[in-house]
């Protein structure tokens, strides 16, 4: 080797190296220069928000709702205990949404499957081939990429104008005048919402349980499910997760969630200890399927829901089998052929009350047919449904029940979502 | 001693008559039953052994008989007789039709006008009669092909009840039953192959996946041993009208024993269409929504009644 080949050797090698910590330099600095905005006031610990429109829950139906009411022109907040929306589907990590098709025709579309549909297309996933006849009922749920889905969600919130309020739930709710006052608490803030209209999206109903509201609850709850993947890489939007069932677990508070958490965790960890294979993905938190439910206007049955009955105020379909889960599992009961269950306008309405709606699990129906109303896509039908109504209700003055269901029909159309009944 | 053996031959002939007249009238007035049907037919035997001793004794006799124009008055009504019992025009099948067994087939096919009907009865306590009625499109003079099978819970073929009457085209014809009914074939032939007994349920699993219930052996679900533990089960038809141009069409309905319904309906599932190969380039056929290419199919049938007596 000659000097100058030596010498030319080390100043490559000098070169790279120094190109190659600038480029890492450059990889670390590249991140610089994304800065959250910053928040006005944010050492005050106590504000004030006047909404037309409050979502409290950004779960399956809360987010739904929100955007829906947010492109509707409402002025709208969301609220959310957890750090992102889309509950089940993405703290869950059930992201595996159903049923948004019933006997080879597309039942539930609008804001829900907007963004399945976004979000498995920019994950370059696949959608179930919806013509062909399921053997299971799950074969035509989405395989969905449920960290996509949360950024999609936010974004669709920001686009419809949606304030979002992460780490915060409602902790006292007031009637006013022209609607309600609810303060809400998060860590670091107390915020006060005045609003016309609220959409109590929780999954437990629990600001219609704040209200004194009447609700429904079994004495057994179906159990839970933690989800995890063990000793495989888990490839979100291609496969599932594996998943233990929580017995008990129990959404209705802070504390039984933190036991049915506790529980789950402790599980996993003797799967772990046992099996001996690496732990490579685990959910956040239980996805929870059963805790209170509302007694509202109407109550749909498990008959009205196994016989597809056309509600006359029917805002929603929504298709799954009867699908309890016990101690020894589930035994899904499929609807008979043709059959398309309809969720009416007053199942989402706490009985006597006004200004109030729900949307999601918490939905007014029987333990039967509540097992089959609870999964995703009907709650996201649900949540349209109520997001539509309650910024009617807000724009002209009036309570959810008293809102023409044609005016509902129509704006629920416009937004692209299928209403029953009338093609 | 020839006198004693004559008289020997002759009562015997008429007892054992007598058993095989009971046994006879017994067999086509009830159900199905190994006793009286084996009796009756090893009577039979015996009394062939008989009747050839009778012959022999009476071989003067017959051989006279044989020289007068009566043996063609005979030979013309058993032959007529042979004929007509094979034929079997409609008459004589409304008299089949009485006889409460179906014989060791254990099963009955008609095609008529008002549409079709089967019964199966595997144990004189259970009698399964599926009754297809026919559609505006039905036409009984070019009946439709037709095949009826069982499928287990995790959507596997177990039996065939009916094949097509023609069995070439009809399989053609009926791709989606004939996909099922080869699968379960090469699945038993595997099986034997292994030297597994097909009527172990757990070890199915190999070939079938893990199921819920994955036994081959139709009488598991049809009459479980075990009455309170069933395993439910699906009836299947496919059915396809030649040169509709239009493909045929798949109905179906769940049995399940552990709420036994009489009455039941079929719901029409869907039509066949071949997939892509699997990953082993094995063919696949799944079925599809019916879609707006059919339309005198659809009326082929007007409704599918399943109703099971147990």
């Amino acid at each position: 080797m000659t000097n100058s080949q030596h010498d030319g050797g080390r100043r490559n090698f000098l070169q790279k190296s120094v190109l190659g910590t600038a480029a890492a330099g450059l990889a670390i600095a590249s991140t610089t220069h994304i800065k959250a905005d910053p928040v006005p006031d944010a050492s005050e610990p106590e504000i004030v928000n006047e909404v037309e429109v409050l979502v409290i829950g950004g779960g399956t139906a809360g987010h739904v709702a929100a955007i829906q009411a947010g492109r509707a022109g409402a002025k709208t907040l969301i609220v959310e205990r957890n750090s992102q929306l889309g509950g089940t589907t993405t703290t869950g990590g059930v992201a595996f949404p159903g049923l948004f098709d019933a006997w080879g025709k597309q039942i539930i579309a609008g804001i829900g499957w907007e963004l399945v549909k976004e979000s498995v297309e920019l994950d370059g996933g696949k959608f179930p081939n919806f013509a062909k006849v399921p053997q299971r009922h799950w074969q035509n749920q989405v395989f969905t990429n449920q960290f996509l889905y949360a950024i999609l969600a936010e974004e669709k919130c920001a686009q419809a104008g949606v304030e979002i309020a992460f780490y915060e739930f409602p902790q006292a709710v007031q009637q006013t005048s022209d609607g309600w006052q609810v303060d809400c608490v998060g860590f670091g803030t107390r915020r006060r919402v005045l609003c016309k209209q609220i959409i109590d999206c929780t999954g437990g109903a629990e600001v219609v349980g704040m209200l004194g509201l009447p609700r429904l609850r079994e004495e057994e709850r179906q159990p839970g499910s933690f989800l995890f993947m063990l000793g495989k890489e888990h490839q979100p939007g291609r496969n599932q997760a594996h998943r233990l069932y929580v017995h008990g677990a129990d959404s209705t508070n802070s504390r039984t969630a933190t036991e049915a958490n506790l529980t789950g965790r402790k599980s996993i960890l003797a799967r772990v200890r046992k099996d001996k294979k690496r732990l490579m993905h685990m959910q956040p938190e239980t996805g929870f399927r059963e805790s209170y439910r509302i007694q509202g206007e109407t109550l749909i049955s498990v008959n009205d829901y196994t016989s597809g009955r056309l509600f006359e105020d029917a805002i929603s379909y929504a298709f799954y089998p009867v699908d309890l889960h016990t101690k020894t599992g589930v035994k899904p009961k499929p609807l008979k052929p043709g059959k398309v269950p309809t969720i009416p306008l007053r199942a989402l309405i706490p009985k006597s009350s006004k200004n109030i709606m729900v949307a999601g699990r918490c939905v007014s129906s029987d333990r039967l047919a509540n097992s089959g109303l609870r999964v995703q896509a009907s709650c996201m039908g649900m949540g349209q449904a109520a997001g539509v109504t309650a910024t009617l209700a807000a724009k002209l003055g009036t309570t959810p029940l008293e809102v023409p269901l044609t005016k509902i029909h129509a704006l629920l159309r416009e937004h692209g979502q299928i209403v029953p009944g009338k093609a | 001693m020839k006198k004693r053996n004559r008289s020997f031959v002759s009562l015997l002939i008429a007892f054992s008559f007598v058993v095989l007249a009971v046994t006879g009238i017994l067999a086509f007035a009830l159900p199905f039953s190994l006793q009286i049907v084996g009796l009756h037919a090893l009577m039979g035997f015996v009394f062939i052994g008989i009747i050839v001793l009778h012959v022999v004794n009476n071989y003067h006799h017959l051989s006279r008989y044989m020289k007068t124009r009566v043996l063609w008055v005979t030979v013309v009504i058993t032959v007529g007789l042979t004929g007509l019992f094979l034929w079997q025009p409609k008459p004589i099948r409304n008299i089949l039709t009485l006889s409460q067994n179906l014989g060791p087939a254990m099963d009955r096919f008609e095609v008529q006008n008002d549409g079709l009907i089967y019964d199966y009865r595997p144990s004189p306590n259970y009698k399964m009669t599926l009754n297809l009625r026919a559609g505006e499109t039905f036409d009984e003079q070019a009946a439709p092909h037709v095949a009826i099978w069982l499928e287990n819970a995790s959507f596997y073929h177990i039996k065939t009840l009916r094949e097509p009457d023609d069995s070439i085209a009809g399989r053609a014809a009926l791709p989606y039953w004939d996909f099922k009914r080869r699968g379960w074939e090469s699945a038993k032939q595997e099986m034997e192959t292994e030297g597994l007994d097909l009527e172990l349920p757990p070890e199915v699993d190999g070939v079938s996946g893990a199921t819920q219930n994955s036994s081959f052996d139709p009488a598991d679900y049809i009459l479980p041993a075990d009455p309170d533990n069933p395993m439910p089960y699906r009836l299947l038809i496919e059915i396809d009208q030649p040169n509709d141009n239009q493909p045929s069409l798949v109905y179906s309905v769940e049995i399940d024993n552990s709420t036994p319904q009489a009455f039941q309906l079929l719901d029409l599932v869907g039509f066949p269409k071949q997939e892509a190969n699997d990953a082993d380039g094995k063919e696949v056929w799944a079925l599809y929504f019916v879609d707006d290419q059919f339309s005198s199919a659809l009326e082929l049938i007007d409704s599918g009644l399943l109703t099971i007596d147990r």
